[in-house]
């Protein structure tokens, strides 16, 4: 298995590793804080979505 | 084709066998080390707030038992 290194040069395949995990660790923790259930700073929020459109003019016939 | 010992100055990455293989044990300890640290976040994270809802929404998933489960096991092993 360490034939690997043979392959692949260590600095170029480390930092790549890197990089991909940096990334996908970002990318997981901005999904998770997007979401009520997972959101650790915030905690659950409750959905405002009734009041949404009231603003709007009423439609005229 | 040289012996497994042999430097290999040929190689693609330019690394010798012995290299190759001094690199392969500081990366697998690492790597089993990062592995050790996110079992361990995954499990936190799971008593926090398990990620699998059941077929009715999270409050009523089979997964609950296993979140008590794994709870017990964390004071089990502690």
């Amino acid at each position: 298995m360490y034939k690997i290194w043979l392959l692949f040069d260590p600095r170029r395949a480390l930092i790549a590793l890197f990089v991909f995990l940096f990334a996908l660790a970002l990318l997981i923790h901005f999904i998770l804080l997007s979401t009520t259930r997972f959101n650790w700073l915030d905690g659950p929020q409750m959905s405002i979505s009734a009041p949404q459109n009231s603003a709007l003019p009423a439609p005229k016939n | 084709m040289s012996s497994s010992t042999a430097p290999r100055p040929g190689s693609l990455s330019g690394l010798t066998d012995e290299e190759a293989r001094e690199f392969h044990s500081i990366f697998m300890f690492s790597f089993v080390v990062f592995l050790v640290v996110a079992i361990i976040a995954h499990i936190l994270a799971w008593i926090w707030r398990p990620w699998l809802p059941g077929v009715h929404g999270y409050q009523t998933g089979m997964l609950d038992h296993a979140h008590a489960l794994v709870g017990h096991a964390i004071t089990f092993l502690t």
